[in-house]
C-alpha cells in the first residue's frame, strides 16, 4: 500500500511541472504589462515604472524570470503579489485557502448523498412518477447555467423573501445559496449515474439470490444493491471535485466569496501573475490529491486494484 | 464505508470552519468598495480603494470639503517663504496620533522622507515633493535627509522648493507617526495605523472587509458613529442587491450598475449625483494623422458629436456636457465656456473648406480605446462616418497595452480622461495639456498656453490664478486642441436614516460627522 501511494505521488511531479510551464507561458502570452496596470493613469511616470519593474524582476528576460520562478517555487517561495503592495503571495492565498476547499467539500457532502439516493430511488421506481421527477430534476440541474440559477434564487430568496443574505461569507446562512448552486449540478450528474448503475446492479445474480432467500425488497435494494452502486459512484468523485473547483470561480464571483476562485479572476484581470500562477498550481494539486485519495480508498475497498497496479475499475 | 467517512468529515468540517463573526451593530456605517486596497499604507498608496480608507484615518496640511475647497487640517496657517520658493507651515496644536504620541513637525519631515527614500516605494503623493530642495538626492540615495525641509520648532516647519509651487498646501499628504516603526516593527500596518484622523484601523479581512473604529480623541470632535465597515464587493449587481437587502447603508456605485440604479424609481430620493473629478477628451494626434493638423477638421469632429444623445444612450443620463477641460467641483472651473454645439451642416462645410468634401481624401484611421469604451468608440466611428464621411474604424485594445502606447504618443485618435490628483484645475490644464507633461497623450503643443500655465504655477492668489486658467483654457479650445467629451458622475445611494455623508468628486466624504438614526 505504501509503495502504491509513493508511486502515485511520484507520478504527480511531471503533472505539476507541465502545469507550471503551461500557466507561465499562458500568462506571458496575455497582452498587457503588470506595471502599467499597477500605475494606471500614472504609468507615463517612467521613473516610477522602472523602479517597480526592477523590484519585481520584470526587467529580466522571460527565460530568466521563468528559471527564477521555478527555483523559488521549489524552495516553497511563491514571491510577492503585484497587486497587494509588499505582500507575499502565500499571505494573499491564506484567506482563500480557508474558503474554497470548504465550499467545494460542503457541496460534495450535499450532492453525493442526494445524487446517490435520488438516482437509486428513480431506478427502483423505473418509469413511474418518482423516476420522472428525478429525471426532470437532473435534466434541469445539468442544463440550467449556474449563474442564471444563482441570480434567480438570490432574487426570490434574498431580495423578495429576505430569508437568506445576498452575498458574503463567514456565517452559515451565507453559505446556503452558494453550496446549493454548486451542489445541484453535481447531484444531478451523480443521480444520472446512480440511476444507471442501480438498474444494472438489479440485474445481477446476487440480487436474484437475495430475493430468492426471501429477503424483503427494501433489504435487497438498500443493503445489497445500493452498496454496489456506491463504489463506482465514489470513483467519480475525483472528476466531480475537479468540476466543482472550476465552478467555484463563477459561484465565488456571484456571491462575493473571498475564495481562491474569485481571487484568481481578480488576479488575472489585475495582471497579478504570481498570485494567479500560485492558484492554478494549487488547484492542479488539489485535483491530483483528491484523485489520489479516491484511488487509495478504492484500493482499500477492493484489493484487486492494488495487485493490478492501481488502475481504476 | 469510504463514502460514509468522506461525508462525515465534510459534515463536521463545514460548521467548524465557518468562523462566525459578530454582526455589525446598528451604529456602524456600512459602505462598499470595489476591490481590496492594495495596502493600507499612507506612503505607498496609489489607487482609489486605498484612498477611500486612508482619508478616514490620516490627514495632511489641509482637508478637502465635499464641494472641493481646501480647509486647514493639520496646518492651521501658512505663509510663503521670503524667497517665494516655499512655505512656512504653522501646525495644529494638541493633535495626537492614534498611538497617543503628539503630532509634531518631526512627523511631517519623516513622512516626506519615507515618500522619497530609495526602496521606500512612495506612491502617488511622492510626485508632490518633486520640487522640494534635495528631493532628487534623497531619491537617488545621495542624501539621508530631505535638505529643503527645516524643523523650526515642534509646531513650525519650512519647506523650500527649487521653483515656485503655490498649490503645495492643498496637495494630499497623509502624515504618519514617526515613532510607529520602533514601537510596532516594520509590519505595523497589519496591527495598527499611524494617523491622526477621525477613525482608527481595526482590521482588514482580505477579500471581505476593512473595519475602522471611531477615534474618541479626534481633535475635530469624536465621530457620532462607532465605526465604518468597508465591504469589498467587486460587482455592481451584488452591491445593489446587498443595498436592497439592507446589508449596506451607503453605496458609491460602480458604473456598470448605473442603468439599474437610475432606472429604479424607488431609489430617486436616495440618489446622490456628483460630477467626478475627471475630464474627458478626444485625443487627436496631429503628428500621426495628417488631417488633424487642420484646425477646421478638429472643430468639425467636435461639431459632429451629438453629446445629448451620448449622455442618454451611452451614459444612461449619468453624465453632463463639458465645454472645456475643467470640471465643476474642482476650483478653477470656468462655468462660462461657450457651449459646444451639435451642428452637422456646419461640420460638413468646415471639412469641405479644409479640402475633404464629404470625407474625400481622408486616409482611414482607427479610433482606439479599451474594452469598457467599445460602445463609445463604435458611436464615434459611426457618427463621424455618417456626418463627415470620415473613414474611422473602432479598435478595442487591451488596457495595459493601450495605456503604454498612449503614453508613448503612439495613438492617433482616442477618447480618454484624466482624474484630478488635487482640487485645483491645474491638475487638468497643466498635467494634460502642457507640452512637456508626460501625460499630454495627444502631444498637443502651444507656446502661449505653456507660458500661461507656468505663470499660474507662481500665482498664489486663487482669483488671479483662476483668471489665468480662463485665458489658457480659451487658447486650448480656440485651437480645438480637443473635442471635450461628456464627463461622468459619481452616483451614490444613501438610506434615508443615514445623515451627513455624501460623495465628493473624489469619492466618499470623510465620515467624521456621519449619523445613523
Amino acid at each position: 500500500m505504501t509503495m502504491f501511494v509513493l508511486r502515485r505521488l511520484l507520478g504527480l511531479m511531471p503533472v505539476l511541472a507541465v502545469a507550471i510551464g503551461l500557466t507561465f507561458a499562458a500568462l506571458q502570452a496575455l497582452p498587457g504589462d503588470p506595471v502599467a496596470v499597477m500605475l494606471s493613469d500614472h504609468s507615463a511616470d517612467a521613473e516610477l515604472a522602472a523602479r517597480l519593474r526592477a523590484e519585481y524582476g520584470l526587467d529580466q528576460p522571460v527565460w530568466r524570470q521563468f528559471l527564477t520562478y521555478v527555483a523559488h517555487i521549489a524552495a516553497g517561495d511563491f514571491g510577492l503579489s503585484f497587486r497587494f503592495v509588499h505582500t507575499p503571495v502565500i499571505d494573499v492565498l491564506a484567506d482563500g485557502l480557508k474558503v474554497s476547499p470548504i465550499l467545494a467539500l460542503a457541496a460534495l457532502a450535499v450532492a453525493f448523498p442526494l445524487g446517490a439516493f435520488a438516482g437509486s430511488y428513480a431506478a427502483i421506481h423505473r418509469n413511474r412518477w418518482p423516476d420522472t421527477a428525478v429525471i426532470l430534476f437532473l435534466v434541469a440541474g445539468i442544463s440550467i447555467p449556474n449563474f442564471a440559477l444563482a441570480t434567480f434564487l438570490v432574487y426570490v430568496l434574498s431580495i423578495k423573501l429576505g430569508v437568506l443574505p445576498v452575498a458574503g461569507w463567514g456565517t452559515l446562512d451565507r453559505a446556503v445559496l452558494p453550496v446549493m448552486i454548486l451542489a445541484i449540478p453535481c447531484a444531478a450528474y451523480l443521480a444520472r449515474l446512480a440511476r444507471a448503475l442501480m438498474l444494472e446492479v438489479l440485474q445481477h445474480d446476487y440480487v436474484r439470490t437475495a430475493r430468492a432467500k426471501g429477503m424483503s425488497e427494501r433489504a435487497v435494494v438498500w443493503r445489497h444493491a445500493f452498496r454496489n452502486v456506491l463504489v463506482p459512484l465514489l470513483t467519480q468523485t475525483g472528476v466531480i471535485f475537479g468540476g466543482l473547483l472550476s465552478t467555484t470561480f463563477v459561484v465565488e464571483t456571484i456571491f462575493n466569496i473571498p475564495g481562491l476562485g474569485r481571487l484568481a479572476i481578480q488576479s488575472i484581470f489585475a495582471r497579478d501573475y504570481p498570485v494567479a500562477m500560485a492558484i492554478i498550481l494549487l488547484f492542479t494539486l488539489f485535483y491530483a490529491v483528491i484523485n489520489l485519495m479516491v484511488d487509495v480508498l478504492c484500493a482499500a475497498i477492493d484489493p484487486r486494484l492494488r495487485a493490478e497496479g492501481g488502475s481504476r475499475p | 464505508m469510504a463514502f460514509r467517512f468522506l461525508y462525515r468529515a465534510a459534515v463536521f468540517a463545514v460548521p467548524a470552519a465557518l468562523t462566525v463573526w459578530s454582526q455589525a451593530d446598528a451604529k456602524t456605517l456600512r459602505v462598499n468598495i470595489s476591490a481590496d486596497p492594495a495596502q493600507i499604507d499612507p506612503i505607498t498608496y496609489s489607487e482609489l480603494n486605498s484612498y477611500q480608507v486612508l482619508e478616514q484615518v490620516y490627514e495632511g496640511f489641509t482637508s478637502i470639503t465635499p464641494d472641493g475647497r481646501a480647509l486647514p487640517a493639520l496646518a492651521v496657517s501658512w505663509t510663503p517663504l521670503p524667497s517665494g520658493y516655499g512655505f512656512r507651515f504653522n501646525l495644529r496644536e494638541g493633535v495626537k496620533f492614534h498611538s497617543g504620541r503628539a503630532f509634531t513637525a518631526k512627523d511631517v519631515k519623516y513622512t516626506f522622507e519615507q515618500l522619497l527614500k530609495p526602496g521606500g516605494q512612495g506612491g502617488l503623493s511622492a510626485q508632490f515633493l518633486n520640487n522640494v530642495i534635495g528631493a532628487a538626492d534623497l531619491k537617488a540615495g545621495k542624501a539621508s535627509e530631505l535638505a529643503g525641509v527645516k524643523i523650526v520648532d515642534d509646531r513650525t516647519i519650512e519647506v523650500a522648493f527649487t521653483k515656485p509651487d503655490v498649490l503645495f498646501p492643498i496637495y494630499q499628504f497623509f502624515f504618519m507617526d514617526s515613532g510607529i516603526v520602533s514601537a510596532l516593527g516594520a509590519d505595523w500596518m497589519t496591527k495598527a495605523d499611524a494617523g491622526t484622523g477621525p477613525f482608527t484601523f481595526k482590521q482588514w479581512k482580505r477579500g471581505i472587509e476593512v473595519d475602522l473604529a471611531a477615534n474618541p480623541g479626534y481633535w475635530g470632535g469624536a465621530p457620532k458613529i462607532d465605526g465604518v465597515q468597508f465591504l469589498i464587493i467587486p460587482t455592481g449587481d451584488t452591491t445593489l442587491s446587498q443595498y436592497d437587502a439592507g446589508e449596506l447603508d451607503f453605496v458609491n456605485l460602480p458604473e456598470n450598475s448605473f442603468r439599474r440604479a437610475l432606472g429604479n424609481p424607488d431609489y430617486q430620493s436616495q440618489t446622490i449625483k456628483v460630477p467626478k473629478a475627471q475630464v474627458r477628451y478626444m485625443g487627436m494626434n496631429q503628428a500621426l494623422y495628417a488631417p488633424f493638423r487642420d484646425k477646421r477638421v478638429r472643430e468639425a469632429i467636435s461639431l459632429s458629436l451629438d453629446r445629448d444623445a451620448m449622455i442618454r444612450g451611452l451614459y444612461n443620463g449619468a453624465a453632463f456636457k463639458l465645454n472645456g477641460q475643467t470640471v465643476p467641483g474642482i476650483p478653477g472651473y470656468n462655468p462660462d465656456m461657450p457651449p459646444l454645439k451639435y451642428d452637422p451642416e456646419r461640420a460638413k462645410a468646415l471639412l469641405a473648406e479644409a479640402g475633404y468634401p464629404g470625407g474625400k481624401g481622408m486616409p482611414p484611421v482607427d479610433i482606439q480605446c479599451i474594452e469598457p469604451f467599445r460602445d463609445e468608440i463604435t458611436y464615434y466611428a459611426n457618427q463621424l462616418g455618417k456626418v463627415l464621411g470620415m473613414p474611422v474604424t473602432p479598435k478595442v485594445v487591451e488596457r495595459a497595452t493601450f495605456i503604454k502606447s498612449m503614453n508613448a504618443g503612439e495613438v492617433a485618435f482616442f477618447p480618454w480622461g484624466w482624474t484630478a490628483d488635487y482640487p485645483d484645475a491645474m491638475t487638468f490644464l497643466g498635467e494634460m495639456w502642457q507640452s512637456k507633461s508626460p501625460f499630454n497623450r495627444p502631444r498637443w503643443s502651444n507656446a502661449a498656453f505653456d507660458t500661461l500655465i507656468e505663470r499660474a504655477q507662481t500665482e498664489p492668489e486663487d482669483a488671479k490664478r483662476f483668471a489665468i486658467y480662463r485665458q489658457a483654457e480659451k487658447i486650448l479650445m480656440d485651437d480645438w486642441a480637443t473635442a471635450p467629451l461628456p464627463a461622468t458622475t459619481n452616483i451614490a445611494l444613501r438610506k434615508p436614516n443615514v445623515k451627513n455623508v455624501t460623495v465628493t468628486p473624489f469619492g466618499y466624504s470623510v465620515f467624521q460627522s456621519a449619523l445613523i438614526q
